[in-house]
């Protein structure tokens, strides 16, 4: 049942591994705090002309509470926490029913509930490290219909691994009831492989088993083909000329009508996503370290192809 | 990168290595080369009950002496007053009291002892003094003078002197008349209480101490300084039974006389010596009930005689030092389940924390009680999640009922007799406490059953901490060596760039084996 040498056999990258020799040694510790903050990633994105949710307001601290008022004039938005990990504190909203919003579960939710959740997050519930956050209101993205079967109230999202500002290995992560429509594999989410040539879906994992079907509405989750999935391919790798972190996770969600936006980065990607994919990530990364050095100065369509390169060799 | 890494590595290991050989071969913690040298580990365990008064309880405690050499002492008082009297030319005593003694306390004293044997030499040709209290200074004076149990001034004792010595004038041959008198005419009997020397003379029966005495009454009938010794005879294993012989001063020195036994001018290197005179090993008021054993196992490391070294330190600091000591290893290993195993745990210190309150309170009651406040927070917060509060006040209410419960705890076990509840003291309670505030940032920010998983995992590695800790071994070389720390540093360097699976990662990803078949791979 348990393989004792998963890193020879699959190419398996293991957590120690990540740690030690990816995420330690490419992502510069001084470039962290502009990707562990999404107010900051954000504007950064919205400086460089690359496609984001539309930020409304932020809260920086308690005594701003009072222009929360503000979202009485809203119908749908997003409430995040500026520096909040794997999901945490996202509250998402999507009508207005008389003096109430509707949570995305069903829920009606007072203003006062929602300053309570605001000011939790400003106390720094939700942040790594019990630090004080901020808050954030932003565009509701509306989950693009071809993920209508296969996603559970939220937004699937489609994270995008970049290696030395190549991308490296993607999967799409589908909100489940169990995820509480968050898209994150921790939380009960479903992550499914993706061919990157074609961006095509593989099969599914959930929770660390290999599924072939949505656990919630039992549709095959293979062989859904990504829209805009050049576009996609495209933004992240222009993304790495203004983030200059070597080994990074990029979250792209399709909205109905802005088509792909970066969602949030992430500097310590998960590791689930080689279950996703059927495949470890050591041989991709290995293929891409052979390109020698310099790659992070090529011109992002050269970049583009060595992603095609890689894959092709993996595959042959 | 590695390679820099292993550098470094190598470098701290031969550093620890030449200054734990330095200190083996020429910094005094060397084996001294005496043929008939024994290293003993000696815990004496007294269980008391008080009377509901005042209660004290003294030991007199082994000294350095020519042939003894007591190290790595250790008390473990009970949360009871404790102090070490120590003075010149007296025995060393240790003292525990208490204002208001009502429960049961267990003091140990554990200590390691090396022991030699020594043969002496009579002179042959010293005569007995005409006036010993002329001859020998004043501080003499009361090894010379009758006492309670040694009547040395009796009419018998006179009279059997006169018989036993005749008009022999030889120190030596006196001691050997004496000595002979005594093992040859008075039979060895275990008894509760020892006799006084009269007595002894009388019954012709006696045991350890009434023979000691009458030997002891009659040398200083002849004038000899004479005095008795105690202790322990050491055979490993678990006894009650002290031992008492003579000592008497010949020459300039003192010299041993055990009759029981017939060690005649020689002390066997098996025999502790605990209190000089004629004392008893323990004394106690206020108590109800006293037990004592002593247990008695072998110790396997010399003892260090190095001005540079943690052995210098005054005793409570030792302590002090030793848990000190014992962090890094309990981070050793907080660190190889974290990295190499993969056990979730509530950050790196809290395992070692929670180790170290379990060496204080037994491994079992921690567990108790953790589980106790964790379940007490985990309900707790159920409750408060409906008043949305904020988090840091809500942090505090939880805290604050954990306090409450913990308190009502104490004094539900206390109405019902179970007062031993109330002997967990304030360290071990704090980190205890502490641990329900990761508990319910962990559920805040990662849900319960990863909470609980956490938890479990934090429980799991705090074990293994303190069983880690607890190992005799582990302790006593740290304490020798220091440097060891070193060692560890270098091996958690290597650790630092261990790249490989976690073991708990077999199991995440134990789905890749079913694909070993598929081609879609």
């Amino acid at each position: 049942m348990i393989c004792f040498n998963p890193r020879k056999k699959y190419g398996l990258l293991g957590m120690n591994q990540r740690n030690g020799w990816y995420t330690l040694i490419k992502n510069p510790r001084k470039l962290y705090p502009l990707v562990d903050d999404k107010l900051k990633t954000k504007q950064l994105l919205e400086a460089n002309q690359l496609p984001s949710p539309e930020l409304y307001f932020s809260i920086n601290f308690n005594f701003e509470l009072k222009f929360m008022r503000e979202i009485k004039f809203l119908k749908e938005f997003v409430i995040k926490p500026a520096r909040g990990a794997e999901g945490r504190g996202i509250l998402v909203l999507v009508d207005k029913v008389g003096n109430k919003w509707k949570k995305a579960g069903g829920a009606l939710l007072s203003m006062e509930d929602i300053e309570y959740h605001v000011s939790n997050v400003l106390a720094g519930l939700y942040s790594l490290g019990g630090l004080d956050d901020q808050a954030f209101i932003e565009y509701r993205v509306r989950s693009h219909v071809i993920f209508r079967p296969v996603a559970f109230q939220g937004v699937p999202d489609i994270r995008v691994i970049m290696y030395r500002g190549v991308p490296l290995m993607c999967m799409l992560r589908l909100p489940t009831k169990e995820s509480d429509g968050r898209a994150n594999l921790h939380q009960g989410a479903v992550g499914t492989g993706l061919d990157m040539l074609e961006g095509v879906t593989l099969g599914g994992v959930h929770h660390s088993l290999l599924i072939d079907k949505h656990p919630d509405t039992q549709m095959p989750i293979a062989g859904i083909r990504i829209p805009f999935w050049k576009n996609i391919l495209e933004t992240a790798v222009k993304t790495f000329d203004v983030f200059k972190l070597g080994y990074i996770g990029i979250d792209f969600v399709i909205d109905q009508i802005l088509g792909p936006l970066i969602l949030e980065l992430n500097a310590r990607p998960g590791l689930s996503i080689q279950l996703a994919n059927r495949e470890g990530l050591l041989p991709r990364l290995q293929i891409v370290d052979s390109f020698g050095p310099g790659i992070e100065e090529l011109p992002w369509k050269k970049r583009l192809e060595i992603s095609r390169e890689m894959l092709h060799k993996v595959k042959g | 990168m590695n390679r820099k890494v292993y550098l470094f590595a190598l470098l701290l290991t031969l550093i620890a290595a030449a200054s734990i050989s330095a200190k083996v071969f020429y910094g005094g913690h060397a084996v001294s080369q005496e043929y008939s040298r024994h290293l003993w580990r000696i815990n004496i365990t007294m269980r008391i009950k008080g009377k509901g008064s005042r209660a004290k309880v003294r030991l007199t405690l082994p000294k350095n002496t020519e042939r003894q050499t007591i190290y790595n002492e250790h008390f473990e008082n009970d949360e009871m007053v404790f102090y070490v009297r120590e003075r010149p030319d007296t025995n060393r005593i240790g003292f525990w009291r208490s204002e208001l003694l009502e429960s049961s306390k267990t003091l140990q004293y554990t200590f390691s002892a090396q022991l030699k044997s020594l043969v002496y030499d009579l002179p042959q040709n010293l005569e007995l003094v005409a006036d010993p209290f002329k001859t020998f200074p004043v501080d003499f004076h009361r090894w010379l003078e009758p006492s309670e149990f040694i009547q040395s001034k009796d009419r018998s004792i006179k009279r059997h002197f006169k018989k036993v010595i005749g008009r022999e004038r030889k120190t030596a041959v006196v001691i050997r008349k004496i000595f002979d008198f005594v093992r040859g005419e008075v039979h060895y009997k275990t008894e509760r209480r020892s006799k006084d020397a009269k007595e002894t003379l009388k019954k012709l029966v006696a045991n350890c101490g009434g023979q000691a005495r009458l030997f002891c009454a009659l040398s200083r009938a002849a004038g000899i300084p004479s005095r008795l010794a105690g202790g322990i005879i050491l055979t490993a294993g678990v006894k009650n039974i002290t031992h008492v012989w003579v000592e008497n001063y010949v020459g300039g020195r003192w010299i041993p006389f055990d009759v029981v036994n017939n060690h005649y001018a020689l002390i066997p290197n098996h025999y502790l010596e605990l209190y000089r005179g004629d004392y008893y090993l323990f004394k106690y008021v206020g108590l109800s009930k006293f037990e004592y054993f002593f247990l008695i196992d072998v110790e396997n490391m010399p003892p260090v005689d190095n001005r540079w070294s943690l052995y210098a330190l005054p005793i409570h600091f030792q302590a002090f030092a030793k848990v000190l000591l014992l962090i890094p290893v309990g981070a050793f290993v907080v660190a190889f389940f974290r990295s190499v195993v993969g056990v979730p745990t509530y950050g790196t210190f809290g395992p070692i924390l929670l180790a170290l309150a379990f060496q204080e309170i037994s491994i079992g009651v921690g567990f108790f009680f953790l589980s106790a406040v964790v379940f007490t927070g985990w309900t707790l917060r159920k409750i408060l999640d409906h008043l949305k509060i904020l988090v840091i006040p809500r942090l505090a209410i939880i805290l604050t009922m954990v306090v409450i419960s913990v308190l009502v705890m104490m004094v539900v076990g206390s109405y019902f007799g179970q007062k031993n509840i109330l002997y967990i003291s304030l360290f071990p309670m704090i980190i205890i406490t502490w641990t329900i505030e990761r508990f319910s940032v962990t559920q805040i920010e990662d849900g319960t059953p990863v909470a609980f998983q956490t938890s479990l995992g934090t429980m799991a590695v705090a074990a293994a901490a303190y069983y880690v800790m607890r190992i005799h071994a582990v302790r006593i070389y740290l304490f020798a060596f220091p440097e060891i720390l070193l060692m560890i540093m270098a091996v958690l360097l290597i650790l630092g760039r261990y790249t490989g699976i976690r073991i708990f990662e077999l199991w995440r990803f134990r789905e890749f084996n079913r694909l070993k078949g598929k081609t879609s791979l």
